[in-house]
């Protein structure tokens, strides 16, 4: 599998991150570039850039994420539970009628 | 003082191509150039300036976004047909004459970082576990107590093995690529963690065999982005600060 591309987050890493740096008679502020570069990293940590690296790709498999599984099983398990107390209380409203009617 | 010169890129002295960006231009000095543009700096300036917008991730229309884009398209221009060292963003001197003094005191610095990348591109490589298909939904009823633990026991075996087997071939893309590379740099990223995630210096002759390496591994997801100029290969810090008040 080969995709090639340059996404944002690449150029802005390797522009405001990489390359010569040059200290010292410059106009612009070294400290607003220093914040930039903070703005940068912050944004890279950010969830939506894990998504796009495909970083999220076990949280719906049961077995990287055995709390979501076990969810998952204790909402079928009430399910059955429920279903089977209408069950028995149905059994044991005809019980009653089938006692009072005799 | 709204006008300064933006500075790109340290490169041989040459002759600029016809279709360079807009406003771009070499100042020279023994062999070197510097390829500048006169710009407003308000621009520059505003950038750090709301705060609040930094957790935002840019958007195209971004301000940092479009100086920055900008700052990739002419060390791209100039990488097309010259060896470049690409100056981080933002560096904006004062004059002409700063630039040449910069020229001129890192003169050997400079030539040599050239030399080290010239005929050289960067390529970016990023690995991960191939994402797996979905675990076949195996219907538990009926199954005994021991006969399920067998099953969640076999299916854990399973993924263990996958991501040890895309953990080894990770290394083992690495250790291939780093044969067609003339150098190369891991990226640091704190959060996501890759299996490999790293820059290689390529010679532009080596590119085909570096690129066959990459298609090789099913276990792997593999992202490559470039060609890049030598963005993460000049480890260079100049000062132009003792020239500032010669």
């Amino acid at each position: 599998m080969d995709s090639r591309s340059s996404s944002l987050a690449d150029v802005l890493e390797r522009v405001l991150d990489k390359g010569v740096v040059i200290v010292g008679d410059i106009a612009v502020n070294v400290v607003d570039i220093e914040l930039l570069t903070l703005r940068l990293r912050l944004f890279i940590a950010s969830a939506q850039t894990a998504r796009e690296m495909g970083m999220d790709w076990w949280t719906n498999d049961p077995f990287f994420s055995p709390r979501q599984a076990q969810q998952a099983v204790a909402a079928d398990e009430m399910a059955q539970l429920r279903a089977r107390v209408v069950e028995l209380e149905h059994m044991v409203a005809a019980k009653q009628l089938e006692g009072g009617s005799s | 003082m709204s006008v300064g010169l933006c500075a790109y890129a340290i490169t041989r002295e040459h002759v600029l191509a016809p279709l360079s960006p807009v406003g771009i231009r070499l100042i020279t000095h023994r062999g070197l150039g510097l390829v500048v543009a006169e710009v407003e700096l308000a621009p520059f300036a505003a950038l750090g300036a709301d705060p609040a917008r930094w957790t935002a991730e840019p958007a195209e229309d971004d301000p940092l976004v479009v100086l920055a884009r900008r700052h990739d398209v002419v060390v791209r221009a100039v990488f097309e047909h010259q060896p470049v060292l690409p100056l981080r963003f933002g560096t904006i001197l004062r004059d002409e004459q700063a630039a040449v003094r910069l020229l001129a005191n890192h003169h050997g610095e400079a030539s040599t970082w050239l030399g080290r990348v010239d005929g050289h591109r960067e390529w970016g490589v990023r690995a991960r576990a191939a994402a797996p298909g979905k675990p076949a939904a195996t219907p538990t009823d009926g199954l005994s107590g021991t006969e399920y633990l067998a099953m969640r026991r076999n299916r854990l075996t399973a993924a263990a093995r996958t991501r040890r087997d895309a953990f080894t071939a990770a290394e083992a893309l690495h250790e291939e690529l780093t044969r067609h590379a003339t150098e190369c740099v891991p990226r640091k990223r704190k959060t996501a963690t890759p299996l490999l995630d790293a820059a290689y210096l390529v010679p532009v002759n080596a590119e085909p065999a570096f690129h066959d390496e990459t298609t090789r591994h099913d276990e792997l997801a593999v992202e490559v982005t470039g060609p890049w100029p030598p963005y993460s290969f000049v480890r260079l810090e100049l000062s132009a600060e003792e020239v500032a008040h010669a």
